[in-house]
């Protein structure tokens, strides 16, 4: 085992790089991913026809693709497209556009509004009806009933189903390293192709990213834990079960 | 039952909560409610009974408009709702304000509690008066526990539904109800969920917010109760107001004989 590369102010600074943007990749498509699973949900619960038809046609695409080539196709094929417009790349929002970041940060936040809209859209159309009834029989306006009571419910509903989701995108982030864009895996590539190490660079980088895992499992269980009026119906609902039983005659 | 709607504010015993006129509601191809005329003097207990199907559930839900009626003309606490007519002259839509201002004098207490499980007991009674009302957190609060002690669950202020047996979570459906200080209390077969051990705690309680004089409608199961405790007693049938009076005038005195039939187990 040869780790003497760590001492490299340049593979270091490649690693916190990589780290660093692996973790804003991975908080910006789970807060876009997750706003867009909410819009995408109702618009295929309440939305109009076309709207609705539109929601379910995204969700088939993206869940029925590989996200790699979902990568591939926003960032050489949308972005060489947009490249070629006269005028974008002297626009404020050629940075931006120019950023693999971009890419990567669109597609997953994309790849998580379609596998979390799906798993939302199950949960909201299981919460029993009588709850936002009983909101909207005491004049609650509909915005209310929806942002107080009926998705306050559901995600309570598929919380662990969500939390899992978000595991699951902390491990496709090192799609991004074939995009170019510097992430743990693309730091272990570039020390990989100098010094002639394969393994150690990636037995590192393995690390790191089940010590991320690890903590945000940590995290994602307390949030779990602390969501209002979880334990309750957790504990109480298998034992209900088993104590009622005998009770009907 | 004459209706006054001018009366004087101080003559509470004649103003109406509900004057509703030849209402009528269907599902497609079939009719619920057919002509139903209902007057609940304020301070009344009014219990509407019935078989299964008979329309007594959407009556009561038409009264705070988680149904609308087909056709005729209704008045809740003193004020027409304003209903939006075809030129036939059938109901086909409502004012969204009018709805939210009348359902907040209008609390509803559910068969199935329908109380919010990622709520507390305490967010639960709590939530309507801040959000509907804009009461502050503070008042809000001591409304909910002065309300949550009329129906003995102010120790449970902060443990959360899934927690309560049936009979606690109606009682503190109640207490949600309650908090709303409505003009009129509507109750959907309060008891018809409950295992049956359960059933007298939540008619105590009913039972003493009548002896208060809230204007109630109940839609009920219970016969005996209803006959205890009502003012006046309506037997639905087959969508038509088959029998209407006194408890006395429709368990002893009915000249129909599906109502006679229908209260005789209890007669």
């Amino acid at each position: 085992m040869d780790f003497s590369w760590l001492q490299d102010p340049f593979y270091q600074e490649y690693l916190i790089e990589g780290f660093i943007n692996t973790l804003w990749l991975l908080a910006v498509s789970a807060v876009g991913g997750l706003a867009l699973a909410v819009a995408v949900a109702m618009a295929r619960l309440r939305g109009p026809r076309p709207l609705a038809m539109l929601a379910k046609g995204f969700t088939v695409v993206m869940r029925g693709t590989p996200l790699l080539v979902q990568l591939f196709f926003f960032y050489y094929g949308v972005g060489r497209l947009l490249e070629g417009i006269p005028g974008v790349q002297d626009s404020v929002i050629w940075p931006l556009l120019r950023d693999p970041f971009f890419y990567g940060a669109l597609t997953f936040t994309l790849s998580v509004g379609a596998y979390s809209g799906e798993v939302l859209r199950g949960a909201l159309a299981s919460v029993p009806a009588g709850e936002r009834e009983a909101g909207r029989a005491f004049g609650l306006t509909p915005f209310q009933v929806f942002a107080r009571l009926w998705l306050p419910r559901a995600v309570q509903l598929c919380l662990p189903t969500l939390t899992g989701e978000m595991i699951l995108l902390l491990k496709s982030v090192p799609l991004v390293s074939t995009i170019a864009l510097m992430d743990l895996l693309q730091a272990a590539n570039i020390i990989r192709d100098e010094t002639f190490l394969v393994y150690e660079p990636l037995m590192l980088i393995a690390g790191i990213y089940l010590a991320m895992t690890v903590v945000l499992t940590l995290v994602l269980r307390q949030v779990e834990r602390h969501f209002p009026g979880m334990q309750p119906t957790r504990r109480r609902f298998p034992l209900r079960r088993v104590e009622s039983a005998p009770c009907k005659h | 039952m004459t209706s006054s709607p001018q009366a004087p504010s101080s003559d509470a015993s004649h103003r109406l909560a509900v004057e509703a006129r030849h209402l009528g509601k269907r599902y497609g191809e079939l009719e619920v409610l057919r002509d139903v005329s209902l007057d609940v003097p304020e301070g009344s207990v009014t219990s509407i009974i019935g078989a299964s199907g008979s329309g007594k559930s959407t009556l009561l839900r038409c009264l705070n408009l988680l149904e609308r009626p087909d056709q005729g003309d209704l008045a809740i606490a003193d004020e027409a709702i304003r209903f939006d007519r075809n030129p036939q002259g059938d109901i086909v839509g409502l004012d969204r304000r009018q709805l939210q201002q009348l359902r907040a004098k209008v609390s509803m207490v559910f068969q199935q509690f329908n109380l919010w499980p990622h709520l507390t007991v305490l967010g639960n009674v709590t939530e309507a008066p801040m959000r509907v009302q804009g009461l502050s957190k503070r008042r809000a609060i001591e409304r909910a526990e002065h309300y949550l002690e009329r129906v003995g669950m102010a120790d449970k202020r902060d443990g959360y539904p899934g927690f309560l047996s049936g009979g606690q979570q109606q009682r503190v459906a109640i207490a949600r109800a309650l908090a709303m200080e409505p003009r009129l209390l509507l109750f959907d077969e309060p008891t018809s969920a409950l295992d049956p051990e359960r059933v007298s705690e939540v008619l105590g309680v009913i039972q003493g917010l009548a002896a208060e004089g809230r204007t109630m409608v109940l839609v009920t199961h219970e016969m005996a109760f209803a006959r205890e405790v009502s003012d006046q007693v309506v037997f639905l049938d087959r969508g038509f107001v088959g029998e209407a009076g006194t408890p006395r005038q429709v368990f002893e005195e009915s000249q129909d004989p599906r109502c006679r039939r229908f209260v005789a187990p209890a007669a």
